[in-house]
């Protein structure tokens, strides 16, 4: 059975770019790393398929990248020289309102000031200190809050505190930590769209605008908002270049090789079963899936502590998980709204449906009751703006987004099946209302839809459809996520680490719990720190 | 920033040029390869495009050269992750009124086949037993003879070389010589008596290589399409594209630089000599020794180098280089919660567990007109087909309890329907398949499909830039194949243009995962530039 004839210092199971990122580190350490995934595809969220029309690029999970040169794998894996390309959108972000006006968010936030002043002149100068205030200490915490293993909320308003944050900061507070988003945005501004614009930005990050708690972090958000990128050829191409640098410092990624148990020997992970036979890891085992399927279903129970058990069974998913359309288009929109504000034609994540903080309310309660609403409330992306290559010449690969229940009232998860198209096309009916050239151009080739249930069957660590593979609430965050005992990415057994999304800071690409679980594991194991620690 | 200066650089990232890529940089040569699509593997190609979990071979599936291929030994494809099965009923035919089928097993089990022929006819098992014995005494000298680079020889001089080497692989199979000038289908014909098995044969004749079947000239490939490749058949575990995870690694090992979403756009040449390349996105990566094109010919030609830069031989040539009607398939890809129940299962349970299974055909005359319909342009009224359900033996390749259904079609070059009527075909034509299925399968009916998904010949074309859906890079007409490829005085790899090589399937010996292509081609390399001749090795005279 060649494959497995040797046995390798680490074993990751699953190869998202968490896991390989943390065997690429490894790798390059001397180890010999091996990478199991159980799709037919490396990484994880990085995944782009043909799914409507040979050479249009959709990505069905991640499509906007936010931490890029913000994250030390990036430089630390020398991606770039490795063959990752990102274009950094001009217009990063923009906003579609009934009345034919629109707001745009600009890499240069001077356009975006004239922008927002046109709906109000004082919440653009408010922005504009916002912007400059967490300039001055976003690399702290981006430092502090993401590539670190988490800190507890209690040390962090007593760090705030003795700072004497309420003197040197107008929008850091230590009051943050029972605020909302919306909460917050009440606070500082006064436009409703202004407002609308700013919920969306979080609600995009998982940042739902009404829990509390939340706006705690809530500045390094919006410190990103003008570093959204775009991965060209498709956010695949990150896991390419990943799998490149793993293999070239002698470690392995073997898609469909699903890990069927995590094998323990007087207490330690010493390897993992797989269905061709058994796999044996000298050093250790770093799980970058879900914990549930780490502790319920691949360590034996007999090698679980109860009260280990117990606080996984209690994990929390998000209660929001996404319905996608991916388009074939004949060629770009424009937008009827481009006469109020021409850049809304170049906007890359634009914002069709939310007005006002009030919708963002509506909008999350009717999911929570499993419903979808009347009229959708759209997050649209064309990524061919900026990657022409992501579709034939002269066409356009489009996305649209919106936030909605796993399991559908009346029916379940499994009635997406049934539903899925006709929500598809109540989507496309509300993109076209606002394009000015649907009609003419007839723009629409043809679309496919991944409704919330495909993807928990697609992404089984995606649990319940959960993209950020747990729920984004102050419950499951920093020292709680995904439990106080398992939040430092060891477990009660020896040599299993966790290095996914379900850990410290949480989903999306940012490699921060792979990055995290790699000082550990440096610590631990006395690794020769050859990256540059940030 | 990127590197962008290399000793070759390699135009596209199929199998073959990958091949290519790995054998360069073990022969110590800087060497990267450039692909356009963000996959590698081109062919070697497995989508996830009708469910979440069903995994689709929608281009190849059967491997049948693997265990002679040189790259899978020399650089450990199976230690890199290419694990294969080896499914025992290999090819089968099941029909309408429950018939017993007709099944095909592997080369090592002559004998159950002729279990199965001898229900129909005694004859045929004879005939079956006595030849397949032949086929498997002959593979090892036709394997020679692909990863070989065909002879030096000069047209002026010597003349036209014999194009044909057929009727004495014949009289090796002791057969009568004149039967090499025959068409498949006579060769069937003469040699079996039975309708039911004589339906198996020319449907695989047809889908898996060569001419049309009843072209006079063809014998040849009557023994390989017929009587060699049924048998040899391996499935990649967790699909086509895995045999690619191998070959991609084998080829990071070796330290090649890879860039995908790097569509090539132009040959740069100076002085006549070919000197590096372009890309879509501008960027330049210079070649200081040779450009190696794995694409197709007229790809290469007319679109990269420009038809000015050619000499009127080779500006004719490549312009009246055929692609198709042969080796145009369309693909059906099925979501299913059961696999197939045929009702020839009844007489012969194995019909349900043969990996390839013909489905749609009562009789070998409507196979024959099935065939037909595409060399005269139609898509073919009766929508049969040739499927596989991987999922049987590899669980991996869909959800638990589940099954992916894939088939191909055999139908028209991509340039005879509009885009217009390929969408008709894409809208309809699976669901005349499916009404037809269930006579042939009563539980294939449309609550059986959870979604479905046709790939046709004008996909192929954009996606996969296989002209007119050839999935060979150019028919494999006499006038086409062997010396003759891709035409008289280029089968050598070397082209009229200094540094520039070819290494994909339009050269000898054609398509099929085969990797003679890249591998022949680096042989050349080897011979041109002196590189060390990593190629040889112990175990094989090729
Ligand atoms: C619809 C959607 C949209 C999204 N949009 C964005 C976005 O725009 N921007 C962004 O940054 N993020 C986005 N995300 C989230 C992001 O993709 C994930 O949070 C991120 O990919 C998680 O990374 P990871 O490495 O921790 O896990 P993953 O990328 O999920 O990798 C884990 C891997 O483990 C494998 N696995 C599971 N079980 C096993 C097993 N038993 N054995 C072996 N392997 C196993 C899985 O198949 C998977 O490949 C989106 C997600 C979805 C679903
Ligand atoms: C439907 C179908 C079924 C098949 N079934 C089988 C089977 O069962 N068994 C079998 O043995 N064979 C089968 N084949 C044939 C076999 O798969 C192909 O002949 C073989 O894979 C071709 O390999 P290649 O490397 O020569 O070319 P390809 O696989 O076509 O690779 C060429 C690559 O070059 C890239 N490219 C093109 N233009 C450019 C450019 N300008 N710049 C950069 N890159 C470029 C393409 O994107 C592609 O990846 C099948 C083919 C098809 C289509």
């Amino acid at each position: 059975m060649g494959m497995f004839d040797e046995e390798f210092d680490a074993i990751v199971i699953g190869a998202g770019h968490n896991g390989m990122a943390l065997a690429g580190y490894l790798a390059r350490s001397g180890w010999s790393v091996a990478v199991l995934e159980r799709r037919t595809e490396e990484g994880g969220g990085l995944c782009t398929e043909e799914l409507t029309e040979p050479n249009f690029l959709h990505n069905l999970h991640s499509n906007y990248h936010s931490l890029v040169g913000l994250s030390p794998v990036y430089d630390d894996l020398e991606l770039e020289a490795n063959g990752v390309d990102y274009a950094h959108p001009d217009v990063q972000m923009g906003s579609i309102f009934s009345d034919g006006t629109a707001i745009t968010v600009h890499r240069d936030m001077e356009k975006t000031h004239r922008s927002f002043a046109r709906f109000s002149q004082k919440d653009a100068d408010t922005w504009l200190r916002l912007w400059e205030e967490v300039g001055g200490y976003m690399d702290l915490l981006v430092r502090t809050l993401m590539y670190a293993p988490p800190i507890a909320l209690n040390d962090l308003t007593r760090a705030l505190a003795s700072w004497g944050v309420e003197e040197k900061s107008e929008f850091l507070s230590a009051r943050l930590r029972s605020m909302s988003v919306a909460e917050f945005l009440d606070k500082h501004f006064e436009n409703d769209r202004i407002k609308a614009m700013l919920a969306f930005h979080a609600a995009v990050c998982a940042y739902q605008p009404h829990v509390k708690g939340l706006a705690v972090t809530l500045p390094v958000l919006l410190g990103k908002i003008s570093n959204w990128q775009l991965c060209k050829g498709g956010s695949h191409r990150l896991a390419h270049t990943l799998m490149r640098v793993i293999v070239k410092h002698g470690g392995r990624v073997y898609p469909q090789v699903p890990v069927e148990e995590i094998v323990v020997e007087g207490g330690r992970a010493v390897g993992v079963r797989v269905p061709d036979g058994f796999v044996r890891a000298k050093k250790l085992v770093a799980s970058s899936i879900d914990v549930n399927q780490t502790f319920e279903t691949l360590l034996q129970p007999k090698h679980v502590p109860a009260k280990t058990l117990e606080g996984v069974a209690g994990v929390e998913y998000q209660d929001a998980t996404l319905f996608n359309v991916h388009a074939a288009l004949n060629g770009l929109p424009r937008y009827k709204a481009a006469e109020f504000d021409p850049d809304i034609d170049r906007a890359w994540i634009l914002n069709v449906g939310f007005e006002s903080l009030e919708d963002f309310r509506q909008e999350f309660d009717c999911v929570r009751s499993g419903r979808l609403p009347e009229v959708p409330r759209l997050n649209v992306a064309v990524n061919s703006l900026y990657d022409p290559t992501d579709a034939p010449a002269g066409k356009a690969t489009g996305l649209i987004r919106v936030f909605a229940p796993h399991a559908l009232v009346d029916g379940g998860a499994e009635a997406w099946d049934e539903r899925g198209r006709e929500y598809g096309e109540r989507c496309v009916e509300r993109w076209a209302s606002v394009c000015a050239n649907w009609d003419d151009d007839a723009l629409m080739r043809r679309f496919a839809v991944e409704t919330p249930f495909d993807i928990s069957r697609k992404m089984i660590n995606y649990r319940f459809g959960d993209w950020m593979v747990g729920r984004i609430h102050p419950s499951n965050l920093l020292e709680h996520r995904p439990t106080e005992e398992l939040a430092q990415y060891r477990t009660p057994v020896e040599g299993l680490y966790l290095c996914g999304a379900s850990q410290h800071p949480h989903g999306y690409i940012t490699f921060a719990p792979g990055y995290n679980c790699l000082g550990v594991i440096a610590e631990d194991h006395g690794l020769d720190k050859w990256w540059e620690e940030i | 920033m990127d590197k962008s200066e290399f000793d070759v650089v390699i135009i596209g990232g199929g199998h073959n040029a990958l091949t290519c890529a790995a054998y360069l940089a073990r022969a110590n040569v800087d060497v990267c390869i450039l692909e356009g699509r963000h996959e590698w593997g081109g062919a070697l190609y497995t989508a996830e495009n009708t469910a979440p979990g069903f995994c689709h071979n929608i281009h190849a599936n059967f491997m049948e050269f693997l265990h002679f291929m040189p790259f899978y030994a020399d650089f450990d494809l199976p230690g890199l992750g290419a694990r294969t099965i080896y499914p025992e009923a290999q090819a089968g035919i099941a029909f309408s009124d429950g018939r017993p089928p007709v099944i095909i097993y592997r080369e090592d089990m002559i004998e159950r086949t002729c279990q199965n022929f001898a229900v129909y006819s005694e004859r045929d098992a004879e005939t079956w037993r006595a030849l397949k014995t032949k086929a498997n005494e002959f593979a090892p000298m036709m394997f020679g003879n692909l990863y070989t680079p065909p002879a030096k020889f000069d047209l002026q001089k010597d003349g036209l070389p014999t194009v044909n080497n057929a009727p004495m692989t014949f009289k090796f199979f002791g057969l009568d010589e004149e039967m090499a000038y025959k068409s498949i289908r006579d060769c069937v014909d003469e040699l079996f008596e039975t309708d039911e098995i004589r339906a198996l044969f020319y449907r695989v004749a047809v889908e898996f290589c060569g001419p049309p079947i009843e072209w006079p000239g063809t014998g040849g490939t009557f023994l390989f399409a017929c009587l060699w490749m049924p048998g040899c058949w391996r499935m990649m575990v967790g699909g086509t594209h895995r045999l690619n995870g191998a070959m991609v690694t084998a080829c990071l090992k070796e330290g090649v630089t890879m860039r995908e979403s790097s569509r090539v756009e132009r040959v740069i040449l100076e002085a006549g000599r070919a000197v590096g390349v372009e890309t879509v996105d501008g960027r330049r990566y210079t070649a200081r020794q040779a450009v190696v094109s794995g694409i197709g010919l007229k790809d290469t030609f007319q679109d990269l180098v420009g038809e000015e830069r050619l000499s009127d031989y080779y500006r004719r040539r490549v312009a009246h280089f055929k692609d198709g009607p042969d080796q145009v398939l369309g693909s059906v890809a099925m979501a299913l919660r059961e696999a197939p129940d045929y009702k020839s299962a009844a007489r012969d349970p194995d019909i349900n567990k043969a990996w390839y299974q013909v489905v749609g055909y009562d009789s070998a005359e409507e196979v024959l007109n099935y065939c037909r319909a595409g060399h005269i342009d139609r898509i073919p009224e009766l929508p049969g087909a040739g499927v596989w359900v991987n999922s049987i033996w590899d669980p991996s390749q869909a959800p638990a309890g589940q099954h992916n259904l894939t088939g191909w079609y055999f139908f028209p070059r991509a340039s005879c329907l509009s885009e217009a009527e390929w969408e008709e075909v894409k809208r309809s034509y699976n669901g005349r398949f499916l009404a037809l299925y269930e006579k042939f399968a009563p539980n294939m009916t449309p609550s059986n499909v959870i979604a479905d998904y046709l790939h046709t010949p004008l996909d192929q074309e954009r996606g996969m830039r296989m002209r007119e859906g050839d999935f060979g890079h150019g028919a494999m007409s006499p006038d086409q194949t062997g010396l003759m490829r891709p035409f008289a005085g280029a089968s050598r790899y070397a082209t009229e243009i200094e540094g520039l090589y070819l290494c994909g399937s339009c050269t000898f010996p054609g398509g099929g995962v085969t990797a003679a292509p890249g591998y022949n081609c680096f042989k050349i390399l080897c011979e041109d530039f002196g590189y060390p001749e990593v190629w040889r090795s112990e175990s094989r005279s090729y």
